[in-house]
């Protein structure tokens, strides 16, 4: 599974990834064909890679030699074609030599670059200085390319009687007989080119390397970038007792400390308006989580997504501590997947989707991440959809999170409920833009089985038709009386 | 000889064809050589792709280009394949093409080259300002008025505009089309700061108010527009066209009350696909047009033979044109034997 294939499951996440960047194409595909990391050993290493490079990049006295590497980077053109052809063992032309040029130089151009930096390790880019010499036959240390006089001897006196022809500009004869002359030098510079090829084809390994190396330390600097921008953190990854990774003998957690969500974040700093970081820690099997609407529980499930894709492929986490334990893969089961053009309706998608995500449990540990599961039914089967669901899943090794406002599930599973609205803190008139002040979005162990019942309460504030509220209270009433 | 002078105090400079076959890449070579010869450092690429070397059209055998040892070329992968003259690839930009990705070279050893280049305005503008930047004093762009190119040749300073008998074997035609071309070609200027408010305009019709602020009237095109449009001036008689420009919004606009007021705005001269008449029409009734950007016209050139074999008298056609445009002609297959 690769970046590529996670990339859509969250806008939040997206925005993240979007805003990564990247120097060259090579580092833009080496960013979406990131593998999803599986082992403490795998994500540790990359984090210490990223790790170093952010230590690096914080020092003042480094910036020139940063900034030389990035210039190298931009400069780096999309060879794919060409290692592929020279892999192939294909005769080159004198364009596709220029680029294996280049691609010798950016390579030891980073490596000197790096080498004070102290990165010389992680970027550990292969010795390309044989395959530079072979194209640079009168040391010019330049990355620029030609089929140089030195190449062959009959080179400079075809070329030197070329410019005696060209020279004669109203001699008709001498049109021809540069053409003539022209094309042996062609034949000449065919041969030149194909003996130039086969002597590179033991090297096409070492140059997809070298592309492959610089085209990850674009991406180092990228995400380094990112981190240090948004103030992300490195996560800890939590090791497991046993080796095998379906029998955990002693389940391990997952926890954030100050866990935020990027693009609202960011969103909300545009508008002046408060954004509360949550804590929070995440236990294998079920946690249902309640509270009332617009108190954050699917963003919760949101950015809890995030942090764990960002943590499998590479990355530092927006949080202030984290530590994490890896799954198999992320699920979100989270917004409105109706579409008339699929003749699917919104029930039938999302159950769809909650077989495939309890099938795929049976055999995985996951990240689960479902929003307000049956809400698109009617509540007497939906509450016991739920009901079945959680059964399910607190049995199962998966880190499963639901929200819900199904009351009295009689499910034996933690719950959080998010604080919610705070009335005591309403000093003015309540609106939908405002009311984002008076929300507690910390998170609350609750032990009963009940939702908080806050709809109408909030509904009255906003100011709602006073009508519409009265009969909804006296339908209550007659419920709890009837 | 003759024009060079002029082209010299620019950093830029493009030659244009009216038509195909009006000699264009004569005048090119032209001009490339008293370069060379005058030691001015140049660079050279072209707008669009155009790189037969038979016209497909007529099958009249399409000279290349000569290039001088020590001029910078920008040209696609596959043209720079066929070249016949010896040069160093400096650089390979991702800027792909239909020919391949875009390169720069130097010229080591004369000798001549098929061009081609972005068919983007921007992106030739950035290849201008880099050059600039490198110390090059003058960057040559062969240029195209199809309406199918996308870049505009008034990127550059100066324009070489060149005609010729492929426009209209008869004279008095050749001449009023080519007049005609060239008063739009001098289409004034607008103001700096019209041209500021203006940059953010990307498509569709626009107005200027009386304040110099710009609005997007919401027509994406002029075939949504109809004489029936009564708010087309709700932010002035100001207006800008992003896109070509026909005789359709001409027409409308002539027909208005208003017309006396109207100020039309237009990228630049490439973008009016009108008619002379309805041009004519237009100016006659008060209607005013200017351009965003223009570029100084250096010179024009005739080439008096046509691709079906009709030629014209080189020193009555050279001099009729010369007196109908208030400018010199040159009889670009002449030039070429001056040295």
């Amino acid at each position: 599974m690769l970046l590529r294939d996670k990339l859509h499951s969250d806008p939040g996440f997206q925005y993240i990834i979007d805003a990564l960047n990247l120097i060259s194409a090579a580092g833009r595909r080496a960013l979406l064909d990131f593998p999803f990391l599986t082992t403490p050993e795998a994500v540790n290493a990359e984090l210490d890679n990223l790790e170093a490079v952010i230590g690096v990049v914080s020092v003042t006295e480094n910036l020139h030699a940063v900034s030389e590497i990035k210039h190298h980077l931009m400069c780096l053109h999309d060879s794919q074609g060409t290692v592929a052809n020279l892999s192939q063992h294909s005769v080159i032309n004198e364009v596709e030599l220029f680029e294996v040029k280049n691609i010798a130089y950016t390579a030891a151009a980073v490596s000197r670059s790096a080498e004070p930096l102290g990165l010389k390790e992680i970027f550990s880019l292969p010795d390309l200085s044989d395959v530079f010499t072979l194209l640079d036959p009168d040391q010019t240390g330049l990355p620029h390319f030609y089929i140089y006089d030195s190449y062959h001897p009959d080179l400079p006196d075809i070329r030197k009687r070329l410019k005696q022809l060209q020279a004669r500009t109203d001699d008709p004869e001498a049109t021809t007989l540069y053409a003539d002359l022209f094309a042996q030098h062609n034949d000449i510079q065919h041969s030149v080119e194909a003996s130039l090829s086969q002597q590179l084809w033991a090297s096409a390994d070492r140059l997809a390397l070298a592309v492959k190396r610089l085209a990850y330390i674009d991406l180092l600097f990228a995400k380094a970038g990112l981190a240090t921008a948004w103030n992300f953190t490195r996560p800890q990854i939590a090791v497991n007792d046993s080796n095998s990774k379906f029998k955990i003998q002693n389940p391990k957690f997952t926890q954030y400390s100050a866990l935020f969500n990027p693009r609202l974040l960011h969103r909300n700093q545009e508008r002046h308006l408060r954004y509360q970081p949550i804590d929070i820690i995440v236990q294998p099997g079920l946690c249902l989580i309640t509270g009332a609407n617009m108190a954050g529980k699917t963003v919760l499930l949101k950015t809890l997504g995030i942090a764990q894709l960002l943590t499998q492929f590479g990355m530092y986490v927006p949080a202030e501590s984290a530590t994490v334990t890896l799954v198999d893969d992320v699920l979100f089961c989270i917004g409105d997947e109706q579409n008339e053009m699929n003749g699917l309706s919104s029930f039938a998608s999302e159950i769809i989707k909650i077989s495939e995500v309890v099938q795929l449990s049976a055999s995985q540990r996951l990240l689960i991440l479902i929003d307000e599961p049956a809400r698109t039914t009617n509540p007497v089967e939906g509450k016991a959809i739920v009901q079945a669901l959680s059964d399910i899943l607190i049995s199962r090794d998966s880190f499963s999170l639901i929200t819900t406002h199904y009351s009295q599930l009689g499910v034996p599973c933690r719950r959080l409920r998010i604080a919610g609205f705070r009335e005591d803190l309403a000093t003015a008139a309540l609106s939908p833009e405002n009311i984002n002040l008076f929300m507690d979005y910390s998170l609350v162990e609750d032990n009963s089985d009940t939702v908080p019942q806050e709809a109408l309460r909030i509904a009255t504030l906003l100011r709602c038709d006073p009508d519409l509220i009265s009969q909804a209270e006296q339908h209550l009433i007659s419920e709890i009386e009837g | 000889m003759p024009f060079i002078k002029n082209i010299l105090s620019c950093r830029s400079l493009s030659i244009v064809g009216l038509e195909k076959n009006t000699g264009k890449t004569v005048c090119l070579n032209y001009v490339l050589r008293r370069l060379h010869e005058l030691g001015v450092s140049t660079a050279v690429t072209s707008i669009g792709v155009d790189g037969e070397q038979t016209d497909s059209v007529y099958a009249t055998a399409k000279p290349e280009v000569t290039l001088y040892d020590g001029m910078y070329l920008i040209t696609s992968e596959r043209h720079y394949l066929q070249r016949r003259c010896v040069s160093e690839i400096l650089d390979l930009s991702n800027q792909r093409t239909a020919l391949g990705r875009l390169l720069t070279a130097r010229i080591l050893s004369s000798g001549k080259a098929l061009i081609s280049g972005a068919a983007a305005t921007a992106v030739l503008a950035q290849q201008i300002d880099h050059f600039k930047q490198q110390g090059i004093q003058l960057t040559v762009i062969d240029g195209a008025l199809s309406r199918l190119s996308l870049a505009s040749p008034t990127v550059t300073d100066s324009m070489i505009l060149a005609t010729g008998a492929a426009v209209s074997p008869n004279l008095q035609q050749l001449i009023s089309k080519t007049r005609f071309v060239c008063r739009l070609i001098d289409l004034p200027e607008v103001e700096p700061t019209v041209r500021t408010a203006l940059s953010q305009a990307s498509s569709g019709l626009w107005a200027i108010d009386s304040d110099g602020l710009a609005h997007d009237l919401n027509i994406p095109s002029v075939f949504m527009l109809s004489s029936a449009n009564s708010d087309l001036f709700r932010y002035g008689t100001t207006l800008f066209a992003s896109g070509a420009v026909s005789d359709r919004l001409l027409k409308i606009l002539a027909a208005k009350e208003e017309i006396k007021q109207i100020t039309l705005i237009i990228r630049d001269f490439t973008k009016l696909f009108v008619t002379p008449e309805v041009y004519n029409d237009y100016v006659r009734r008060g209607g005013k047009l200017l351009a965003l950007r223009k570029s100084h016209l250096a010179a024009v050139t005739l080439n008096p033979t046509s691709p079906h074999g009709y030629a014209l008298d080189s020193h009555t056609a050279t001099q009729a044109l010369s007196d109908a445009l208030n400018l010199p002609v040159y009889d670009v297959m002449k030039i070429e034997s001056i040295s």
